[in-house]
């Protein structure tokens, strides 16, 4: 006890120096209070960010990598080109299962796609709107075996379960009708959902029956279970009077599946996996190479997506952490160079104390709890000043770094001559528009920070604080460890 | 032990530094015993170890050669720390006491540093400056604001806090006039012959040597 009480004594009669080291301390907690709330709220807005997107992994054809060597201008290659792309095995669903058996691979789930002609409805047709009858998981997507494909009527997307429902889930499709117990039966059985273009020009409604056939005129039937619209705003063309999915006939992956057992009708499958991590990716395209997936495909994940808008704030971040670094190391060696100077100014001081018998380990720990007394408090009124502070300084901060931003983006912009807003990627209009509304996503980007001091802060800087204060303490505790007492008061004498 | 009187026993002590030559001793082979109410003189030329041997008996240093023996324990197996704070009491010429404190903080602050257990600490210092001649109004001084015969009244009576058997004292009354070194001698030898504890007194003075009670001589070291 008597340790903390000449601590006390100790640091009221060496106000100056007290205040000083105070004063450091406090400076160091104030600016490690300010980044430690960016550092937390920026990972915290980060987390909760990435988290409304699941980790996902798709299997993409390597359309570059395949056109690389080949000479468009010589005619005569077609055929060998059309050769190449009919060499390359796709993918079944048996493979997705094999592959989705990794340690890397958290949940999976597919699209399985079949194209159809009409038996007893016809396409809703118009200029182009036949576009969206492509050629799903090309190259030999279940179009056909000849290169350039051949159209059909329809396009059957079979899902594998209703988390492999995006187009759902993101809003670009909208249930308008749906039969009762609709999704009971949904996954179990030849149902289907239509677009409502397609029903309003074949006069369909929920519970109706419609009839497919294949290329061989086998006949397939589906019941209507409910009836959907495209939210998306574009035909396919100006010309065009239907949206892009008036012919797209929704099912479940089984009944699909069904058909193309018969071997008539072939079908490809989109798989998505969730995965645990980013960084396994190019460990998950091995692995998938592995189990014989053909190297012309390559796996591609959404992280791009997960992590956009988050630039400015991750900046800020990195600022923030090392610009507490800085200032750590810093405050670090100012704070142990004056310990030094005072162990050096107080040697008479310990050379009494231990001469009256006082042990080597009390004397540490009085002047150990000499700092983190003045520590302490200069700790907790930094904390204070840090919390006052680090809502504007974080949003200055950003604002600063939004602007950098938006100055580039301009400068993009003004390259590719399309006007358009920072925050929505893409603009309002212009060439670059369909690019940027179809090939990234819409994205609102943070504008402010509000970097709160919690609880979490706070446990931060007290841990932070005492580690430095410790350390700054190590002058201390060698000098003592160093000094005897004889030696000491020989020198006064 | 040869008398169960002796208190501390130097047997064939010797002390070289770390750095010495070969053969190089600060103190070499000597022998002492000291008995419980008698008061000492260790007197000797410059040189001959004087210091050396009070800072072994004091346990701020460890004899290279040789034992110390302080109440039947070997001063080389026990916690010199725990010496210092409740078995010897300490008074050196330069009084070392802490500026920055008053008087009664200092006596206090050796209190607590030998961990006894005494209800009233503060009426406990203003008792041993008053044993030692102080004025109670001196309890509340800086140290430095005292004399050089105060400020060693004050160093004697924090040595007496913690009740030590010993009293060891270098050069008590170096640094005093002559009234004054007449009234410290006084209270050494009423420590001795009244409280009957061992006083010890390292010194040139030749008036403190007539005054003790036995009076051993430190030849200077031959190399």
């Amino acid at each position: 006890m008597f340790i903390f009480k000449n601590a006390l004594i100790s640091i009221t009669r060496n106000k100056g120096r007290n205040i000083l080291i105070g004063i450091i301390i406090l400076v160091i907690a104030c600016a490690s209070t300010i980044t430690l709330a960016i550092n937390n709220t920026a990972g915290d807005l980060i987390n909760s960010y990435q988290s409304a997107y699941d980790k996902e992994l798709t299997i993409s054809f390597n359309r570059k990598n395949m056109m690389k060597d080949f000479d468009f201008s010589n005619r005569e290659k077609l055929e060998d080109m059309k050769g190449k792309f009919s060499d390359i095995s796709s993918y079944t669903i048996s493979d997705v299962e094999k592959f989705a058996e990794s340690d890397y691979i958290e949940d999976y789930y597919y699209t399985y796609d079949v194209s159809l002609n009409g038996n007893n409805i016809e396409k809703a047709e118009s200029e182009m709107a036949n576009q969206n009858s492509n050629m799903p998981g090309f190259p030999d997507g279940g179009r056909g075996k000849d290169f350039g494909g051949s159209s059909y009527d329809f396009t059957l997307n079979g899902y594998s379960s209703l988390e492999a429902m995006s187009e759902f889930i993101e809003g670009t499709y909208e249930m308008v009708e749906i039969a009762d117990d609709a999704w009971g039966k949904a996954f179990n059985g030849n149902y289907v959902l239509i677009n409502e273009e397609l029903a309003s020009y074949n006069n369909l409604k929920l519970n109706d029956n419609i009839k497919l056939e294949d290329e061989d005129g086998n006949v397939y039937q589906f019941e209507i279970l409910g009836i959907y619209k495209e939210n998306e705003s574009g035909a396919s063309s100006p010309m065009g009077l239907f949206s892009n999915s008036a012919n797209t006939i929704i099912t479940n992956a089984d009944a699909l599946v069904a058909i193309t057992d018969g071997g008539n009708v072939k079908g490809s499958v989109n798989p998505t996996f969730i995965i645990y991590n980013y960084g396994d990716k190019d460990k998950i395209q091995a692995e998938f190479y592995e189990k014989g997936l053909d190297e012309n495909y390559t796996v591609e994940t959404n992280e791009e997506v997960a992590t956009a808008g988050l630039s400015s704030i991750k900046n800020v971040q990195s600022f923030a952490t090392t610009f507490l670094i800085i200032t750590l190391v810093i405050g670090g060696i100012v704070l142990f160079i004056i310990n030094m100077i005072n162990i050096r100014e107080r040697k008479y001081e310990i050379g009494v104390l231990r001469t009256i018998g006082i042990s080597k380990t009390k004397l540490t720990m009085q002047f150990v709890a000499e700092l983190l007394m003045v520590g302490f408090v200069a700790l907790m009124l930094g904390a204070g000043v840090g919390a006052i502070m680090s809502k504007d300084v974080s949003n200055s901060l950003l604002s600063s770094e939004i602007s950098s931003s938006k100055a580039s983006s301009e400068k993009v912009k003004g390259n590719f001559g399309g006007p358009g807003g920072f925050s929505s990627m893409g603009g309002e209009g212009g060439p670059m528009k369909d690019f940027a509304e179809k090939g990234r996503p819409k994205v609102e980007a943070y504008e402010s920070i509000d970097a709160v001091v919690n609880i979490n802060v706070l446990i931060e800087l007290l841990g932070i604080g005492l580690a430095l204060i410790l350390i700054s303490s190590l002058a201390a505790m060698i000098s003592i460890q160093r000094f005897t007492p004889l030696t000491i008061l020989k020198e006064r004498s | 032990m040869k008398n169960s009187k002796v208190l501390l026993s130097i047997q064939n002590a010797s002390y070289q530094y770390n750095d010495a030559e070969e053969g190089e001793y600060a103190l070499r082979d000597v022998s002492f015993d000291f008995e419980k109410g008698k008061i000492y003189a260790i007197r000797g030329r410059s040189g001959s170890g004087k210091t050396t041997l009070l800072s072994l008996i004091s346990g701020l240093e460890r004899c290279t050669e040789g034992n110390i023996i302080f109440d039947g324990k070997n001063l080389k197996n026990i916690n010199l720390d725990y010496y210092r704070s409740h078995d010897i009491g300490i008074v050196f010429q330069s009084y070392n006491l802490l500026p920055f404190m008053t008087a009664s903080e200092n006596i206090i602050l050796s209190m607590d540093a030998s961990g006894i257990k005494v209800a009233d600490k503060k009426a406990r210092a203003l008792e041993l400056m008053k044993s030692v001649g102080l004025k109670e109004s001196y309890a509340n001084r800086k140290v430095l604001r005292l004399s050089g015969g105060e400020q060693q009244r004050v160093a004697i009576a924090r040595g007496l806090s913690y009740n030590p058997k010993m009293i060891v004292a270098d050069e008590p009354t170096g640094n005093l006039d002559k009234q004054t070194e007449e009234e410290i001698l006084e209270i050494f030898k009423d420590l001795a012959h009244k409280d009957g504890k061992c006083v010890i007194i390292v010194t040139h003075s030749a008036n403190v040597c007539n005054q003790v009670d036995v009076v051993y001589d430190l030849k200077k070291v031959r190399k």
